[in-house]
């Protein structure tokens, strides 16, 4: 994967560069703030970028500002959010509209680098890729509470694991079941909570949550 | 040689330009006092009148607001002839919507008492104008008597047929040849001397009146001053945990993700057969130091936070602080009881900021720092020898530092000449829910 890194603090931008890199991926430019970001992406059109949300000047989200504005400009390119806080407000800004691409992580997720490096790549290939923490705030933050309780405790697992934008495939390695198990009980889920079935891996993490949202 | 100067000051006064500015005054007081009091009592008399219309009100309110900026002519006039500077009192408190601006405006105490100082200008004015111009002219027509006693005098006609031509008798003693004439005139120039007296003991009451009715109001001012005092607290406070926030957030929260990555490096350089050892140690050496920097880092922030010293007593903690800045102060402590936790640190931060406002910008060789209890107060003195200058309207540290001192009714003063040496003093009440 091409990639561009805007982070502000210099030691992790330096330390996420060196891990990808040793992961044989290539970080075409590490910048610290939104104006640099956009400039780095229209030169080196990476396949991803890596966004901190909390950047210069202002310390607030000017990565999401910049984030939402390259999801605008080059829908082909990967967003992925970079945060040491979940803000269930940011998710829903970024996952509004088109949606494919996305993702918004806790920092604290490269300590497993295998998992942030999947995420990565389904956010680049096009997919979504969402904090546990950030499915955790969504489940809470529901109105749905009605029919979430109807699911069983095994569904509420796969639907979370769905909700971060995994596949069927990789819910099973997770849970230790059979994929022909997992399939079973998205179609459950699908059927409770009255949604369209739906194949594609973002489309279903779109269709979870806006079911949740609404 | 103080009779010299007493008599050097009676002899200048007639000419000193203080004395004219005091005359200038009483004459514009006179019109504006007279004129402006009488248009008061009318305009008041009228609104209240009115006040069973629905227009008396807004009248007496209008009245009242035009009565603030008056007063404030007044303070100019009193500051600018009279050499006295009286504090502006606070600004009104607006109310919202009509009905809320008009009720305040009726109850601005400020403007009240603007309107008590109007009409008890009235009589002041006229008291005023008539001492400085009456004594004034008095002591010119007497002074210059000889110059026209002969042109057209009076003439009585006494017994033996002889008349007498005087300008000025006093009952039937008659100011008629030219040893009385200069008499008169002797009198005229004492007077002229003197003039400059009554005027400004008239003028002193005036001043007087002015400083207690167009001056601040003690009570409101206080509420006014406890309602800023209290709001920079609140924003203080919340400043700091914001800072405290960024702190972590960029700090030891970013350390601890990094040493994270570090770790992870060092676990995909340990996979495998073929181990990379001299790779790994580099490795581990980063993590190590990255451990090592977040602790100091969160060690550094908790200090920051309440200096855990300071649990002991405010002289452990001032010692720790003076043997960790540079210069090293010279340092003298007298602090038999311990002021109560909040004073504590509110005079630990104070120091420690004056310490580092130190190091950062005077240059100083020596400093001096004290402490010490008296009287209630807990007294902390910051003496420097560097370059001075340092000014709380400049740079926020210092204004910061005073408005936090402020929250607890201290008092925190400043001496510092461009080119030093530099005094600070901060007082604060030792117990002040006590006392």
């Amino acid at each position: 994967m091409r990639i561009v890194i805007a982070e502000d603090t210099a030691i992790l931008r330096a330390g996420l560069a060196e891990l990808l890199a040793t992961r044989g991926h290539e970080v075409v430019a590490a910048v610290a703030d939104g104006d640099a970001l956009l400039a780095a992406v229209a030169e080196h059109l990476p396949d991803v970028a890596v966004i901190d949300i909390r950047m210069p000047p202002t310390h607030t989200d000017e990565g999401l500002r910049a984030a939402l504005r390259l999801r605008q400009e080059r829908p082909e390119l990967g967003v992925l959010l970079f945060s040491q806080y979940i803000e269930t407000k940011y998710a829903t800004e970024l996952l509004a509209g088109k949606s494919a691409g996305v993702g918004y992580l806790l920092k604290e997720r490269v300590a497993d680098i295998d998992e942030f490096v999947d995420a990565l790549g389904r956010v680049a290939a096009g997919g979504t890729a969402l904090d546990p923490e950030v499915v955790t705030q969504l489940f809470g933050a529901s109105r749905r509470t009605d029919s979430l309780d109807t699911l069983t405790p095994r569904e509420r697992e796969v639907l979370a694991l769905m909700a971060e934008g995994r596949t069927n495939a990789a819910i099973a390695d997770t849970l230790v079941v059979s994929g022909r198990a997992v399939e079973k009980h998205v179609a459950n889920i699908f059927a409770k909570l009255g949604l369209p079935p739906s194949e594609a891996d973002h489309r279903r993490v779109l269709a979870v949550l806006r079911y949740m949202q609404s | 040689m103080e009779g010299q100067a007493a008599l050097r000051t009676v002899l200048r006064a007639p000419f000193a330009a203080r004395t004219w500015a005091r005359l200038l005054y009483a004459v514009i007081a006179l019109v504006l006092g007279v004129a402006g009091g009488y248009a008061l009592l009318l305009l008041l008399a009228a609104g209240t009148l009115l006040s069973v219309t629905f227009i008396g009100l807004p009248l007496i309110a209008l009245v009242l607001a035009v009565v603030r900026p008056v007063g404030r002519l007044h303070r100019w006039l009193i500051r600018t002839l009279l050499g006295e500077e009286i504090a502006a009192p606070h600004p009104i408190r607006r109310g919202s919507g009509l009905l809320g601006r008009l009720r305040g405006r009726l109850g601005d105490v400020v403007a009240w008492r603007a309107v008590a100082y109007l009409l008890a200008k009235i009589p002041l004015s006229i008291l005023a104008a008539a001492v400085g111009i009456g004594v004034l002219a008095e002591g010119l027509w007497s002074a210059s008597y000889p110059l026209w006693w002969r042109i057209n005098p009076d003439t009585v006609h006494t017994g033996h047929g002889t008349a007498r031509r005087f300008g000025f008798s006093i009952g039937s003693f008659y100011f008629d040849t030219w040893p009385r004439a200069f008499l008169v005139c002797a009198a005229g120039l004492v007077v002229l001397l003197l003039w400059p007296w009554p005027v400004r003991a008239v003028l002193a009451l005036d001043r007087m009146i002015a400083r207690s009715l167009l001056g601040p109001v003690r009570l409101s001012e206080r509420v006014a001053d406890l309602e800023q005092t209290r709001a920079q607290a609140v924003e203080g406070a919340a400043a700091t945990l914001r800072q405290i926030e960024r702190d972590l957030h960029d700090g030891a929260q970013a350390r601890l993700v990094s040493l994270a990555m570090s770790l992870t490096l060092v676990k995909d350089s340990l996979r495998g057969d073929s181990v990379d050892l001299t790779r790994a140690r580099e490795l581990v050496d980063t993590a190590h130091s990255g451990a090592k920097e977040a602790i100091v880092e969160l060690r550094d922030l908790v200090r920051g936070i309440h200096p855990p010293v300071l649990d002991q007593g405010l002289e452990p903690a001032l010692r720790t602080l003076a043997a960790r800045s540079t210069p090293p102060p010279i340092t003298s402590y007298d602090l038999p009881t311990r002021p109560s936790p909040a004073i504590e640190t509110i005079g630990y931060f104070c120091v420690a900021e004056l310490l580092t406002n130190i190091t950062r910008h005077s240059a100083a060789k020596h400093v001096d720092l004290s402490a010490k209890l008296t009287g209630g107060l807990l007294v902390l003195r910051v003496v420097d020898d560097g370059d001075g200058g340092a000014d709380p309207t400049r740079g926020s540290g210092l204004a910061g530092l005073a408005n936090r001192v402020r929250t607890v009714d201290g008092r925190m003063h400043i001496d510092s000449p461009p080119g030093g040496p530099t005094v600070i003093t901060v007082a604060l009440p030792a117990n002040p829910v006590r006392s």
